[in-house]
């Protein structure tokens, strides 16, 4: 069993590679269009910095730390959970009944069917590109600790959002249209999550912490080397916990996914 | 015939807007969202200060405000013809006595109306009472803005119509839908105020349409500038409406020719 894991996982991604070159002025075409669009939140943070110097105390540099995280996070998030973030679609077309048929956990076909390499590399290749920069122009030292901390920190912030897409697509089973949910509460969490969580209102700290808890995606995991002014208003332990909050979360989503798998009824005919 | 056709096919795209409701009040909730986390991120950028450059914190509020709110109501749908290429119902359509595109922008429009209604409006009161923007300059000013406003839609409306055309030579336009959407996230003013681009900057958005869909209604309501400027704008968004419009057509006229469907 698990041979045939491994060998029907690599023939997924196969296939997946050869649709995509199938067409090839498409193919690139979709990164560039994916590395663009990701690209415009760093232009207009570039051209507010530009005029303002530094957000509550965080210059260019320790932004780019911030977003790197969000990049680099996606990057992994997107190769395992793509099916999962695009499963609105699956239910209601109907080709999630085809998957019910198939002799293989539901989970496990969502997961290694369409993983979007493509936008991986787009999405990685921009938060590695980030990440390197801004270490080095920060100085940062690279101890063993360090190392080990951001290693788990990036696989967790890789299951928090996992955990967002996965119980958003339980949802799909209960509600048949979820994507506006996941416009305000991932989409919008996501594109915010570049600035210091310590701007915003006390309410959308909450909401970053405690429900949609990008802060651990990013925030936490940067001010484990930055150490700014403003981690004062928040626990210390955050820091410390960023890495496992993931793995908790995930948890509990895929809870929630054996519990209501049970109730699904096809909207297909 | 006359227009009967197409305020149908309007009110069809209105009435079918309004199937989904919890879609529509997320969708009020995430322009309310966005506009709220801008607010705090130039806040907290203007610390104490009153202005930067003559521009004002409640001036930033407002320009952010209508762009946000108007961006909730042009309705535009990029992938119109890509999808009915693709699905083959092009065919058919064709052959029907109504124009396509007239028949596009009707349901845009229908989109737009509804968008306007439920979307705008709400968006825009509780905008006004939660957050709390700058009065109009003037009476006039105001009717100038509504229609700036109204030609920035055009615009926008335009710069699609005419990238949609693509989807001739294209099988698949979403890279090329989302690289025109990059420029006009950035360019248009309605992430960063244009006051606040660097003068090589503004110097190169002066030469695209960018700024006329949502920046020059904010600056006529502001009253920013004065007769001959607004003149300039009124100006510029018709002549880059006129000029995307022709470009469009005859990529329609050339697209057509070579049309490929793929099943039906």
């Amino acid at each position: 069993m698990k041979n045939d894991v491994i060998k029907l996982s690599a023939t997924y991604t196969k296939m997946i590679f050869r649709s995509w070159f199938q067409y090839k002025v498409d193919a690139i075409l979709r990164s560039l269009a994916v590395f663009m669009r990701e690209a415009t939140s760093i232009i207009v943070i570039y051209f507010t910095l530009t005029k303002f110097d530094s957000i509550n105390g965080w210059n260019i540099y320790e932004m780019l730390l911030l977003f790197s995280l969000v990049y680099m996070t996606y990057g992994i998030l997107i190769i395992f959970f793509t099916g999962l973030r695009d499963f609105g679609h699956t239910v209601r077309d109907g080709s999630f009944d085809r998957y019910i048929l198939r002799p293989r956990g539901l989970l496990f076909q969502l997961i290694f069917a369409n993983a979007d390499w493509f936008a991986a590399v787009g999405h990685g290749g921009l938060g590695i590109l980030l990440f390197v920069i801004s270490a080095a122009k920060l100085g940062v030292v690279w101890t063993p600790l360090r190392v080990l901390y951001y290693v788990f920190a990036i696989i967790g912030g890789v299951l928090i959002q996992g955990a967002i897409f996965l119980f958003l697509a339980t949802l799909n089973i209960y509600l048949l249209e979820t994507n506006m949910l996941k416009e305000v509460f991932y989409w919008n969490m996501r594109k915010f999550s570049g600035y210091p969580m310590s701007i915003f209102h006390k309410a959308i700290q909450f909401v970053m912490t405690f429900i949609v808890p990008f802060a651990f995606v990013n925030y936490f995991p940067a001010q484990f080397i930055l150490r700014k002014d403003d981690m004062a208003a928040y626990s210390e332990i955050f820091m410390y916990i960023a890495p496992f909050v993931g793995i908790v979360l995930y948890m509990l989503a895929y809870l929630f996914w054996r519990f209501s798998i049970k109730y699904y009824k096809s909207s297909g005919n | 015939m006359g227009l009967t056709p197409y305020l149908a096919f309007a009110k069809k795209s209105f009435l079918s807007k309004s199937a989904y409701r919890l879609d529509h009040w997320m969708g009020i909730l995430n322009t309310m969202i966005r506009l709220f986390i801008f607010v705090e991120i130039y806040k907290s950028l203007y610390g104490t200060r009153e202005a930067v450059d003559g521009i004002t914190m409640t001036m930033v509020t407002t320009n952010f405000i209508l762009s946000l709110c108007l961006e909730s109501f042009f309705a535009v749908d990029d992938f119109y013809l890509s999808s009915r290429i693709n699905n083959g119902s092009i065919a058919t359509e064709m052959l029907l006595p109504v124009s396509f595109h007239g028949r596009m922008l009707a349901t845009n429009l229908g989109t737009a109306v509804f968008k306007l209604i439920f979307h705008f409006i709400p968006a825009l009161l509780l905008a006004i009472f939660f957050i709390g923007m700058e009065a109009p300059a003037g009476a006039g000013n105001f009717v100038l803005f509504i229609l700036s406003a109204i030609l920035g839609y055009g615009v926008l409306w335009s710069i699609s119509f005419m990238f949609q055309m693509l989807s001739f030579w294209l099988i698949n336009v979403w890279a090329i839908m989302t690289i025109k959407n990059v420029f006009i996230n950035v360019l248009s003013g309605s992430m960063i105020p244009l006051w606040f681009m660097p003068k090589w900057m503004s110097g190169v958005i002066n030469f695209t349409p960018f700024a006329s869909i949502y920046f020059s209604p904010v600056q006529i309501y502001l009253g920013n500038i004065g007769a001959a400027e607004i003149g300039m704008c009124f100006v510029k968004q018709i002549v880059w409406i006129l000029v995307l419009m022709i470009i469009g057509k005859l990529l329609w006229i050339k697209g057509q020719k070579k049309m490929v469907v793929q099943g039906g």
